[in-house]
């Protein structure tokens, strides 16, 4: 299993060759229609001052998405921006703020984060979801924030995800418990134990 | 011999005059894991300029023999190798370079000092701006 990262960390993380030069940061993630992988990234230049690039790094020009850096073969992976964006859209206009529902039409929350995997796989594993009340019960002021896995299924309709029923019977509090749940280690069980 | 030893040492010519300058720091040619060209600079204020590995005879002690000391003409882009952040193929980082161990006979690099310990030099996959990128072990 490779390392766990929320897409909102990816954003300032260097582009990096194999060769050792940093061509670019990471600006944004772009994944597909499913919100099932991740098909590439917006970049922005190195710089203080430098500007959106008008280049993007599709998925198939990545190594490794690792812990501290983007490492691509070379710099002519870079394709046009426009062309990369043309259909898919980035996460930010398009996940981040949406609501989750499940599939019998329950309440689950509006998603904060989008958790993707690390190294050459590129999947998206689930999402950091504020979560509503009724899901995730506790006091008024309580901050209800819970990771809920992506599961085999989900269906995109607007601005909502629909996720199969079985995919919230567990949730996890952290980054690492989450890591434990996707891996096949249960966490605790929302609500009562069955 | 270490690059820290390395570094600060006269640039001694071959006809006996004085020290043309002293060493500021040694090229890495990643490809072959060995010493390219060697770096000095006359003076304080003096231009650096670089000088192949083969027209060096003899290292140490107390100074670097150089056969000739013409500037070599086509010295390719200098990155330091002390302090320079390390970086496996698979993205993760691994510290910074203290110090590099290499022959000075052959110029082949032994070893690499680490801040989170030691690296052979065959792990080693290319050396950029940005950082030394080595093969996850």
């Amino acid at each position: 299993m490779n390392e766990l990262m929320t897409a909102r960390s990816l954003t300032t993380r260097p582009v990096v060759t194999l060769g050792g030069d940093a061509v670019a940061q990471v600006k944004d993630t772009v994944c597909d229609a499913a919100a099932a992988r991740i098909t590439g990234f917006t970049l922005t230049g190195r710089g203080l001052l430098s500007g959106p690039l008008q280049e993007g790094l599709p998925w198939s020009a990545v190594h490794a998405l690792g812990h501290d850096a983007v490492m691509i073969r070379d710099r002519r992976g870079l394709v046009a921006a426009a062309a990369m964006t043309a259909h898919r859209q980035n996460l930010r206009s398009r996940l981040l703020g949406s609501r989750v529902v499940t599939e019998a039409g329950a309440e689950i929350g509006t998603v904060l984060d989008v958790v993707v995997e690390g190294g050459t796989g590129g999947r998206v594993v689930g999402f950091r979801v504020a979560a509503n009340r009724r899901f995730v019960p506790g006091r008024a002021r309580h901050r209800r924030r819970v990771y809920v896995p992506r599961g085999a299924t989900l269906t995109v309709t607007g601005r909502a995800l629909v996720l199969a029923e079985e995919a919230v019977g567990h949730v996890a509090d952290d980054l690492p418990g989450f890591t434990a749940l996707v891996a096949g280690v249960p966490g605790r069980w929302r609500g009562s134990p069955p | 011999m270490l690059f820290t030893e390395v570094r600060g040492l006269p640039v001694v010519p071959p006809d006996g005059a004085g020290p043309l300058g002293a060493v500021t720091s040694l090229t890495v040619d990643v490809a072959s894991g060995s010493v390219s060209h060697l770096r000095w600079r006359g003076g304080r204020f003096g231009r650096e300029s670089a000088l192949a590995w083969d027209a060096v005879r003899s290292v140490g002690p107390g100074a670097v023999r150089v056969g000739s000391a013409a500037a070599g003409d086509s010295a390719p882009p200098h990155h330091d190798l002390l302090g320079r952040r390390i970086l496996t193929d698979t993205g993760t980082g691994l510290g910074t370079v203290l110090d590099v161990a290499f022959d000075t006979r052959t110029a082949r690099l032994l070893a690499l000092f680490t801040t989170r310990g030691e690296l052979p030099p065959d792990r080693l996959l290319g050396l950029g701006d940005y950082a030394l990128v080595v093969w996850a072990g």
